[in-house]
């Protein structure tokens, strides 16, 4: 349904994507998952012909975004990160307004009534945009994409300013929406794509880092084990000592200790034993401990951590790729 | 078409939402009408010489600027461009949409003018020729100076700076068409000034019009401009993608 070859968009010199490939099936949820600024946002004005990829191609139920934009427009319901909406406009105005411009005719009166329906608009109808609180604005905003019963939704962090019932609400219509449509959601909140995501993809700068099922990203991120250890001794000594480690992935300092100690967290891959191995090691360079304890990286951890190690990265992506082809 | 004329709906209601159309609307009005007064009292003319003379500048400085700001600021500043891009339709139907609403507003407060030849009509035996001319050229400049505006309006998300730099551009056309203005410009530059009252400055081609000389040539000028710039809106709208 839609389907992205290498495609990369530099804004001047930035670059917001580079070299993002992904095909998503008809009926598939799919979370796009990442820090502010990562390039989600720009990923979905592409698939919604907003911007012009710098390179590459992108594909919307089998039409080219640059090549017949009208008819991937037409498909497409999109819910933009910045929720347009005429502040001036009634709410009902609004939608007539989108309505129209959607061609919907004679299908207008019964996808209006569902519209205000689903999104919960009845109470405001007849009152001016401009004054309706947050979680109003983004529901109105969220029934002008779905006016027209698209095949593909394109939701642009739809949850965020709302409370959490509201956010339990729209989790619902999506469920409800889910298989008969497309549809990509960003967000930054991993539990609410864990809950309406069939898939996630994690992006990171332009990148994409990880896709896949929460479990199957679960099971790639719990692949690290964290140790925090507090000791007195020589950076530089401490430095080279736990390089040699096995099973070493990286080390963050902890900023907070008194001089002459050293804190660090230490993260290891989890196949090997780590607790032992540092036990050996302190032993052998006999530093005094001050603290040394396992820590449990909750998945929001693990998640920026996926989005800020280089090393990691390449690991999980490529043992993701092979576990796709596998499948297939 | 049809879209055109959704978009034209849209736009055209926009204008009567807030307070600033009605405003400028009167102070154009008032504006136009009360600097003619002065002549018609002064020298007794039951003409609109002074009236057309004087319409190059304030509808470049003020009005046209200022009903021409918001039709891509508004858009920027609300987000709302992304939802109209977004839309089943071409770049140039939105952008001829929003113009013919720009344009409509303009007629409207255009109208309003029309007591003078009313008035005129009393008091004496007015040439309506030159008064017809005159409209029909008052036309075609708004026209020429609404699609100048919207193509700056389209970079700009401030009001206020499409604002200024319209009027800037528009006063400059029009100022350029005054006698004396290439005259001093020829001083500096020799040449320039000529050139520039001969093939930039709108006011010739208007006070053509307006002297009852309708002229192929100087429609030509204001419809090829006008479409010209309403293009390059669309197109320039479209290149904001790369």
């Amino acid at each position: 349904m839609i389907e992205l070859k290498n495609v990369c968009k530099n804004y001047g010199v930035t670059k917001a994507l580079a070299d993002v490939s992904f095909k998503i099936e008809k009926g598939e949820i799919v979370g796009f998952v990442g820090p502010n600024g990562a390039g989600k946002s720009t990923a979905m004005k592409i698939i919604t012909t907003y911007t012009a990829p710098t390179s590459g191609t992108a594909q919307v139920a089998g039409y080219d975004v640059m090549e017949n934009p009208l008819d991937v427009r037409r498909v497409i319901g999109y819910l933009p990160e910045t929720v347009p909406l005429y502040a001036d406009m009634l709410v009902s105005e609004y939608l007539e307004f989108v309505g129209e411009a959607r061609h919907l005719n004679g299908k207008f009166k019964t996808r209006y009534d569902w519209v205000v329906e689903a999104a919960g608009l009845q109470p405001v109808l007849s009152r001016k945009i401009g004054v309706l609180s947050k979680g109003f604005k983004q529901r109105t905003c969220l029934a002008q994409a779905l006016i027209h019963d698209p095949d593909v939704l394109i939701l642009d962090e739809p949850t965020s300013g709302l409370d959490p019932l509201q956010i339990i609400g729209i989790r619902k219509l999506i469920k409800k929406l889910a298989h008969e449509k497309t549809i990509i959601l960003s967000t930054h909140i991993l539990p609410e794509v864990a809950t309406v995501a069939d898939r996630i993809l994690v992006i990171n700068e332009g990148r994409i880092v990880a896709d896949g099922s929460f479990d199957e990203l679960r099971k790639k991120v719990t692949k690290t084990s964290s140790v925090y250890i507090a000791v007195k001794s020589a950076k530089k000594d401490f430095e080279a000592a736990i390089k040699n480690l096995e099973g070493f992935q990286e080390v963050e300092y902890d900023e907070n200790r008194k001089r002459g100690e050293i804190g660090a967290h230490l993260f290891f891959s989890s196949k090997v034993d780590s607790i032992e191995n540092l036990n050996t090691l302190i032993r052998e360079q006999g530093w005094q401990i001050l603290e040394f304890h396992p820590e449990k990286l909750s998945l929001e951890d693990s998640f920026i951590r996926l989005t800020q190690s280089t090393g990691a990265k390449d690991e999980i992506t490529d043992s993701t790729a092979s576990e796709k082809g596998g499948a297939a | 078409m049809k879209d055109v004329a959704i978009i034209f709906r849209r736009e055209f209601r926009a204008y009567f939402y807030s307070p600033i159309a009605y405003v400028f609307s009167i102070i154009f009005i008032v504006l136009n009408s009360g600097l003619y007064m002065f002549h018609f009292f002064f020298f007794g003319n039951a003409d609109m010489r002074a009236f057309f003379s004087q319409l190059p500048l304030t509808l470049g400085l003020i009005f046209i600027p200022a009903i021409s700001m918001r039709l891509w600021s508004e858009e920027h500043k609300l987000g709302t461009v992304e939802l109209l891009l977004t839309l089943p339709m071409k770049s140039e139907e939105i952008v001829l949409g929003k113009f013919l609403a720009s344009f409509l507003f303009y007629l409207v407060a255009l109208a309003g003018t029309l007591a003078i030849p009313i008035v005129l009509l009393i008091l004496g035996k007015p040439d309506f020729g030159p008064i017809i001319g005159g409209y029909f050229g008052a036309i075609l400049l708004g026209a020429f100076f609404l699609a100048v505006g919207i193509f700056i309006s389209g970079f700009f998300s401030d009001q206020i700076v499409s604002l200024i730099i319209t009027s800037l551009t528009c006063g400059f056309l029009a100022l350029i068409g005054w006698q004396y203005v290439p005259m001093v410009i020829d001083g500096w530059f020799p040449g320039l000034g000529e050139f520039l009252y001969q093939y930039v400055g709108v006011t010739r081609h208007f006070n053509d019009i307006e002297r009852g000389v309708i002229d192929l040539k100087s429609i030509i000028y204001f419809v090829s401009f006008t479409a010209l710039f309403l293009y390059l809106n669309a197109k320039s709208l479209e290149r904001r993608k790369y």
